[in-house]
């Protein structure tokens, strides 16, 4: 074959709300040629899955397609009949998606998942299409793949669904396969795994992809040709060695200098202090009781051990970052810190023991805040933003000479947000807008410790960078201590003094940022982590719009 | 407020239930003053008189206007109806948040009772309430109330639950926030919506229940123009004059189909999150 | 399923029927009425009236009272009517067999309804199809059952002439005469719960239409009609299991109002008659039957949902 395998051209689409039109797609031209794979890079909004669901035909009832052609093989998309369709689906085109725990059907065993797309495009009989799953499932390093085949998805690791779903989508040797940030929902070990079998299946097969992420470090290793959309407009589309290295569009370059690097360190050495700020020692945090069957059946082992035996310490104006998979024991740990779990051991803050939440007096409560993930949460949705950052202040007193209005205002200057936002509720803000608020009532209380569960997770990386920066600022002001919690490898390597890898419960390992790179670590779960860890594909360095100084 | 206000009506359930329910109130408030003619007022020769110009809904079996019943009874159903959904929303909801809060051995104790209580169901309850307590609108209101509590609770309880939960209880907590802060302050403002729509929902069965005691002898008692009780008087004319039993039957329907669209509507309207963006 | 779960369910069954007894014997404790001057009227001698008591047992504590009274429940024994003197038990069971063949082909036609009407709306929501069946539902479910059946009675019994209006036949007796019968009650119960049965389902199946895996599904090139029926109707219908149990106190309710209007002689019936007697021994054994038939169905339907769910073995 010599054309491209898909082609994209001067395709238009808008989604009607109500009476006005919200241009989704602008003139999208991207084609990908026989076994290439391209990665499509943009934040939320800018119209990636739209294109996705466009060239699947799945659209939403309100989208609207202004213009444009869309072909697979020279065949036209937009004007196949629905039996066409039916047919191409699943076989020359398919798709792989985000969460695969959403994407399996819960009540179907594995096996007729994977054997019905054979029955349906290969014409093979059940029998058949069963023994050739095994081997497809066998195809994909799955282990025991005829038992794998009679089991139910919540029997599953979210690693081995994904590699379900992959050999679906390569049941029947498509000719181009659309991947929607197939790694986002897995950890970084399963989703290293994943990009390795995918890599491998791709050589194998010669399949054409069009690779869709947020994450630009990631598709730059994934990818042989990257594009990059801003708000429905494809702004830049170049080889992937260079998109680091040499950035053409001005959005590019932000979004490049927006990436985590962890060859770039945005932080200073703290102030040596001799008394540490903080010392945990033998923290212990376990969950659930046993209920009254289960105790008649003698089985009191319900509980289970959420974190065990955590020791650490931390200096005044330290940031230390604690990294791990979900169930690693990281959000446990800043739970127990601000008494929202019960926990075993001890917590000595500033020369006081605490052993239990109870003990901790309204000194530590000011001393110590916390900002969680999800802004949308963590606000209450029905008090003004006004309101809840006056709670902070009426709780642990003003700044003399301060009026609560005045501090209130001043606090969302700090934040760099427009102080008539006092009188607004959280819906009406952006994420990072929230995000804002959520720590400026944090600093709000003077804290000397500010505990920080994964604030910039559900942020797309322009704004994880204002934030990251907004709080690198706060501290340089106020001299105050993070524990940053975060799965992101790179981005704490930017910003923490020390690391604390956590797995499983245990904390495995405490490195010295710094010189990790000069000396490696030493667990070889820490190892495995930073091996799977996809940096930035980088010839040089590039230069750094954000403040810190390395 | 006008924001919810203004999304209820903008949804087709929303309005059209407003506009029942406004027309409902207006029965209520007037519903004596704008009656054609005395509830009461007895006629030989206007018996068994079908809807007409005269007596738009026709007439009963005593020559009273079933037009002017309607309107005057208007305010012993759905006054009670309301009353007995209000007081079972305000206890479930207390208790619900409670049991919420709490947990524990308190919660689980207070949800198996209150299990118990549901698998009788409503109606038999009402009964073995008013057959105890005697046969009176009061005890039927009693009746209802008590009927109520447990599915009020478990509402209440589950929405509060998942409130609960959310980070920004969390961050009241770490906060230093006390306990009545937490639940009167945080908490309640945000689990009062979804509980008044079930509430809204739930006053359509008390006013069918209420309809159904009293159809069956146990609520309202005659004369009073109760709209159940209507029906089941007559039914002893029903051939002769079907609509002395159609007219009350629709008045209760019309009002309950009210609740339901009003309810439904305020769930959409009262969401903080359907807003704007 | 494991066995512990199983006991957990079983202890929740027998704890809640422990918590209704409690509750029916207490509260027809309250009955001001004098039990004794029910059953002999007001005419009868203070002697008279203090053999009986001593004989009813009604000079003991109330709580010696109960444990007599849940002993012989337990065995089956629910003591003698006050009206006629016969067993409670025995007559109540003759009317609760009537009852259920009620609530059986009552609880039968609404799934055969209300199922597909959900079905429909849900596959096509937003359309004419899907508005008139929510606009029904909405009629349906505000319709009290005595508006119902008068509603039916008018136009079959007396317009059309069709069916008779009220009276039992005994299906094994007179079988079409039975079924006759037995048409508009039927139709009565099972409206208001076809309703709701309906909006629930088609509010589970729309959701369940909306995840993931049934785009998945079509994304796979699988055909419309294998979507609906393999992979998304199984997952919609689940919930519908715990609605129809939950409503069952609705259809018990349903049938006491139905059997009184259309002279069916059911546990209704007697109920009610029982109410405006205040025989006190019909009216508990009643209540604690209808609770017991409630917590049965739920039982078994939260087992048939931990069967059917692979994701729930134990809760």
């Amino acid at each position: 074959m010599t054309g491209p395998v898909l082609e994209i051209e001067r395709y238009t689409l808008d989604y009607q709300t109500g009476r006005s039109t919200l241009r989704v797609l602008d003139d999208i031209s991207l084609d990908i040629s026989a076994g290439e794979v391209v990665g499509l890079v943009g934040e939320s909004g800018s119209g990636k899955s739209s294109l996705a669901w466009a060239i699947m035909r799945h659209l939403a009832g309100n989208a609207r397609e202004r213009g444009g052609q869309l072909r697979l093989d020279g065949e036209d998309l937009r004007g196949l009949s629905s039996s066409r369709l039916q047919a191409l689906r699943g076989s020359r085109l398919a798709m792989i998606f985000q969460d695969p725990s959403a994407a399996l059907n819960p009540t179907l065993s594995i096996g007729e998942q994977v054997a019905e797309v054979l029955v349906r495009h290969q014409g093979l009989s059940l029998r058949e299409a069963w023994a050739r799953g095994v081997a497809l499932l066998g195809g994909v390093e799955l282990k025991s793949p005829e038992a794998m085949m009679r089991r139910y998805p919540h029997e599953l690791s979210g690693g081995e669904k994904q590699r379900v779903l992959i050999s679906t989508a390569f049941a029947c040797r498509p000719r181009c396969l659309i991947f929607d940030e197939p790694t986002t929902a897995l950890d970084v070990i399963s989703a290293a795994q994943i990009l390795a079998l995918f890599t491998r299946l791709r050589e194998e097969t010669g399949v054409s992809a069009l690779y869709i992420s947020h994450d630009l470090a990631l598709v730059s290793r994934v990818a042989d040709r990257v594009a990059i959309l801003e708000r429905g407009r494809l702004v830049e589309s170049a080889p992937a060695a260079t998109i680091f290295s040499a950035p053409a569009h001005e959005y590019t370059r932000r979004l490049v200098s927006a990436v985590p690097d962890p060859a770039r360190r945005l932080i200073d050495q703290p102030p040596a202090s001799a008394t540490a700020l903080l010392e945990i020692h033998k923290l212990g945090v376990s969950y659930g009781r046993p209920g009254f069957v289960d105790r008649l059946f003698g089985r009191a082992s319900e509980t289970t051990q959420a974190l065990r035996e955590l020791t650490m310490t931390l200096s005044p104006a330290e940031v230390v970052g604690v990294v791990g998979e979900s169930g690693s024991g990281k959000s446990s740990l800043a739970k127990a810190l601000v008494g929202l779990t019960p926990f075993a051991g001890e917590i000595r803050f500033e020369g006081r023991v605490l052993s239990n939440a109870a003990g901790m007096n309204r000194a530590y409560r000011r001393q110590v805040q916390m900002v969680f993930q999800h802004p949308d949460a963590s606000l209450n949705p029905r008090q003004r933003i006004g309101e809840q950052l006056a709670r902070p202040l009426r709780l642990y007193g003003l700044a003399p000479g301060e009026s609560e209005k005045h501090a209130v205002a001043r606090w969302l200057e700090e934040v760099r947000l427009p102080a008539e936002f006092a009188s607004r509720y959280p819906h009406e803000l952006s994420g990072g807008q929230k995000q804002r608020v959520a720590i400026a009532r944090a600093f709000a209380a003077r804290p000397a410790l500010v505990i920080c569960d994964e604030i910039t997770a559900a942020l797309d990386v322009s704004v994880q960078a204002t934030v990251i920066e907004l709080l690198l600022e706060l501290r340089k002001r106020h001299g105050t201590a993070y524990l940053f919690i975060t799965h992101d490898l790179n981005l704490v390597r930017q910003i923490a003094h020390r690391i604390a890898v956590m797995y499983r419960g245990d904390l495995v390992e405490m490195i010295d940022a710094a010189t990790l790179d000069a000396r490696g670590a030493s667990h070889p779960y820490t190892r495995a982590l930073l091996e799977a860890v996809p940096r930035p594909l980088r010839g040089h360095p590039a230069p750094s719009s954000l403040q810190g100084t390395p | 407020m006008p924001d919810s206000l203004k999304r209820l009506l903008r949804s087709p359930q929303g309005m059209i239930g407003a506009v029942i329910l406004l027309a409902c109130l207006v029965l209520v408030l007037l519903g004596p003053w704008l009656a054609p003619y005395d509830h009461q007022a007895l006629s030989i020769t206007e018996r068994y008189r079908p809807p007409g110009a005269e007596h738009w809904l026709g007439t009963d079996q005593l020559g009273r206007d079933i037009a002017s019943r309607i309107l005057v009874g208007a305010r012993a159903t759905i006054l009670l109806s309301l009353l007995a959904t209000g007081l079972a929303m305000l206890i479930g909801a207390m208790l619900g948040t409670a049991c919420a809060y709490l947990g524990g051995r308190f919660d689980e104790v207070m949800m198996r009772t209150m299990d118990a209580l549901m698998s009788i169901p409503s109606l038999l309850f009402a009964l073995l309430i008013v057959s105890t307590l005697g046969k009176s609108g009061m005890n039927a209101v009693l009746a209802i109330t008590v009927s109520f509590i447990p599915g009020m609770v478990r509402i209440a309880r589950s929405v509060a639950l998942a409130q609960r939960r959310q980070d920004y209880v969390g961050a009241a907590i770490a906060r230093g926030e006390s306990s009545l802060w937490i639940v009167s302050r945080e908490l309640l403002p945000n689990i009062a919506a979804p509980i008044i729509v079930e509430a809204t929902i739930r006053v359509a069965f008390a006013i069918m229940l209420f309809a159904t005691l009293s159809f069956l002898g146990l609520g309202a008692q005659p004369p009073a123009p109760e709209w159940g009780l209507m029906v089941a008087e007559a039914r002893g004319y029903f051939f002769q004059a079907p609509w002395m039993m159609l007219m009350p039957g629709l008045a209760i329907a019309l009002v309950a189909i009210g609740f339901n669209l009003l309810g439904d509507g305020l769930r959409d309207a009262l969401n903080p999150r359907s807003g704007e963006r | 399923m494991t066995p512990a779960y199983l006991l957990k369910r079983l202890l929740m069954v027998a704890y809640t029927l422990l918590v209704v007894s409690l509750l029916v014997f207490g509260i027809t404790q309250l009955l001001p009425a004098d039990a004794a001057v029910t059953i002999l009227g007001q005419s009868a001698t203070p002697e008279a009236l203090e053999a009986l008591r001593t004989r009813l047992g009604l000079d003991q504590p109330a709580w010696w009272q109960y444990a007599q009274w849940l002993g012989g429940v337990v065995q089956g024994d629910f003591g003698t009517s006050m009206r006629n003197g016969l067993p409670v038990g025995g007559t109540l069971a003759e009317a609760l067999g009537r009852s259920l063949v009620l609530a059986a082909c009552s609880l039968a036609l609404m799934l055969m309804v209300a199922i597909p009407l959900g079905v429909v709306a849900a596959v096509r929501r937003g359309r004419p199809s899907d508005l008139v069946v929510s606009a029904l539902s909405y009629v349906g479910v505000s319709l009290p059952e005595f508006v119902t059946a008068t509603l039916l009675l008018l136009l079959f019994a007396d317009v059309w002439n069709l069916l008779p209006a009220t009276g039992y036949v005994s299906l094994s007796e007179d079988f079409v005469g039975g079924v006759r019968h037995l048409i508009l009650p039927t139709l009565t119960v099972s409206l208001i719960m076809v309703a709701h049965v309906s909006r629930m389902v088609r509010s589970e199946l729309v959701d369940v239409l909306h995840t993931d895996y049934i785009r998945a599904a079509r994304l796979k090139g699988l055909s419309r009609r294998r979507v609906l029926l393999r992979h998304a109707l199984r997952n919609g219908l689940l919930p519908t299991i715990t609605i129809v149990a939950l409503d069952i106190g609705y259809l018990l309710g349903g049938i006491v109002v139905v059997e009184e209007i259309f002279a069916i002689p059911g546990i209704g019936r007697e109920l009610i008659s029982a109410v405006n007697a205040r025989d006190l021994p019909v009216i508990q054994a009643g209540v604690m039957i209808l609770a017991a038939t409630y917590c049965l169905v739920n039982f078994l339907a939260d087992l048939a949902y931990a069967y059917l769910d692979r994701r729930i073995q134990y809760a």
